[in-house]
């Protein structure tokens, strides 16, 4: 059993040069058509080539304040207004200026055991699968998880 | 005759206490474009260089990714070894504050890297931010500081509190809207400063443009041409001079910014620029108790 058989080829992407409320639009676009929660998004530039992903966890750590731990301690805090004002300040930038770059894929022909070998010793929830220069599809760790314990179903 | 010596504020104070324990380093030889989105994507004002064995060469800052720019380097193709500054400036974890604050103004950085055991093992970083933050901690629990002064039964004496004015820089520069970019450069470097003010044709505070605003215009591709007004960031985070320095400390972490304008009386009438490495020199969170705690005293 390959990467192939266990993939899903509809994928939804990014581009580098989307906003960051475009993909927060992206993400939950992605999650309604996948029916299941989407975290991360790959990203392909205008040749067609991953150059990065985006989690909703790059997201959430570059719009959080730099000193948070100086917020935890203010009682009398109106955290949600003013996190409102602090999301008016993202609004330069892009999709490529916080993505991760470094990104971890496999072939098609890789197998599920080198898959899930992966995904635990690199943490990762996601692996886009490449064909070449070519994304074909993505393996999200649930699909991994219900293919190697079908038998419990 | 008694050895006169200075007591700081900082005094027994350690850096550990205050660094992040977070490093963001990056190879030598990757590009300026994943140099500038590490520095976005952890909010940090320097990487970490390291060479093909991991050991730390050098750092690359914002001031060096904007020298860059200025310079004309191809993003794609130029590296970080190619504008890296080296030696670091390192301290150790348990530094003296003060030592380290010292040795920040001194070399005119606004970070350092905190060093291990180990010359190769760098195990945190320490900003001027971090610094304030850390007071900032300290003057809230502290039952004689602003923050708690308002549930004491007397509250009237308000004249051991330091104000914005205290602390502030006067010198403010500012640009006009239709300026390009080449020149707000130019102004930052020549006053060695992270941001400009951006002003409209008849001199009110439209926005402002820092070395951040000016990297990000950078990977977005614009030329050095395009006018300040298509960069800038709107509004002015600003406060009244005579405002608490607590209190615009408060607003600079809330806020998440870096400085504030401070004006005087009216909003649009600048006098002033009051940045965290301005409250970390004044080694104070709020009130001239710290201060004057650094009184001349003989061991």
């Amino acid at each position: 059993m390959y990467a192939r058989d266990i993939m899903s080829p509809r994928f939804h992407i990014l581009s580098p040069a989307n906003s960051i409320a475009e993909a927060v639009k992206m993400f939950h676009i992605a999650s309604v058509e996948e029916q299941k929660r989407i975290f991360g998004l790959m990203v392909i530039d205008e040749k067609d080539q991953l150059v990065g992903m985006l989690s909703m966890y790059d997201i959430i750590l570059f719009i959080q304040p730099k000193h948070i731990h100086v917020w935890s301690e203010i009682e009398d805090l109106e955290a949600q207004a003013i996190f409102g004002e602090l999301l008016d300040r993202v609004k330069s930038v892009r999709v490529s200026d916080i993505m991760t770059t470094s990104v971890v894929t496999v072939k098609p022909q890789t197998h599920v055991m080198a898959i899930a070998d992966l995904m635990i010793k690199r943490h990762i929830r996601r692996l886009p699968v490449v064909d070449g220069k070519n994304v074909v599809g993505v393996v999200y760790i649930s699909d991994l998880f219900y293919h190697l314990l079908e038998k419990f179903l | 005759m008694p050895v006169v010596s200075t007591r700081d504020i900082l005094k027994g104070l350690l850096v550990e206490e205050a660094m992040r324990r977070q490093v963001i380093q990056l190879s030598h030889d990757v590009s300026l474009d994943k140099c500038i989105n590490q520095l976005i994507k952890f909010k940090v004002n320097a990487l970490l260089i390291t060479d093909e064995t991991r050991c730390p060469v050098g750092a690359v800052s914002k001031t060096d990714i904007v020298g860059a720019f200025y310079g004309g380097l191809p993003i794609a193709e130029s590296l970080s070894m190619d504008i890296m500054n080296g030696p670091l400036i390192t301290c150790f974890p348990d530094d003296e504050l003060g030592v380290a604050l010292d040795l920040m103004r001194r070399n005119g950085v606004h970070q350092l890297f905190v060093q291990g055991a180990e010359p190769c093992a760098m195990v945190g970083t320490l900003s001027y931010s971090d610094v304030v933050a850390l007071l900032y901690r300290y003057c809230r629990a502290c039952p004689k500081g602003a923050v708690r002064r308002s549930e004491l039964t007397d509250c009237s004496d308000q004249t051991q509190l330091l104000i914005v004015r205290d602390a502030m820089s006067t010198s403010v520069i500012s640009c006009r809207q239709e300026d390009s970019l080449a020149r707000v450069i130019e102004g930052l470097t020549a006053h060695r400063l992270g941001a400009v003010l951006v002003q409209d044709a008849k001199g009110l505070p439209v926005g402002v443009i820092s070395k951040t605003d000016i990297i990000l215009a950078y990977h977005h591709g614009s030329s050095l041409e395009v006018e300040a007004r298509s960069i800038f960031k709107a509004p002015v985070a600003s406060c009244d001079e005579n405002s608490l320095l607590s209190d615009a400390i408060r607003h600079m972490f809330l806020k998440d910014v870096q400085r504030l304008f401070a004006y005087a009386g009216d909003p649009s009438r600048i006098v002033g620029v009051l940045s965290l490495s301005d409250a970390a020199h004044i080694r104070s969170g709020s009130c001239r108790a710290c201060i004057t705690s650094r009184i001349i005293a003989a061991p």
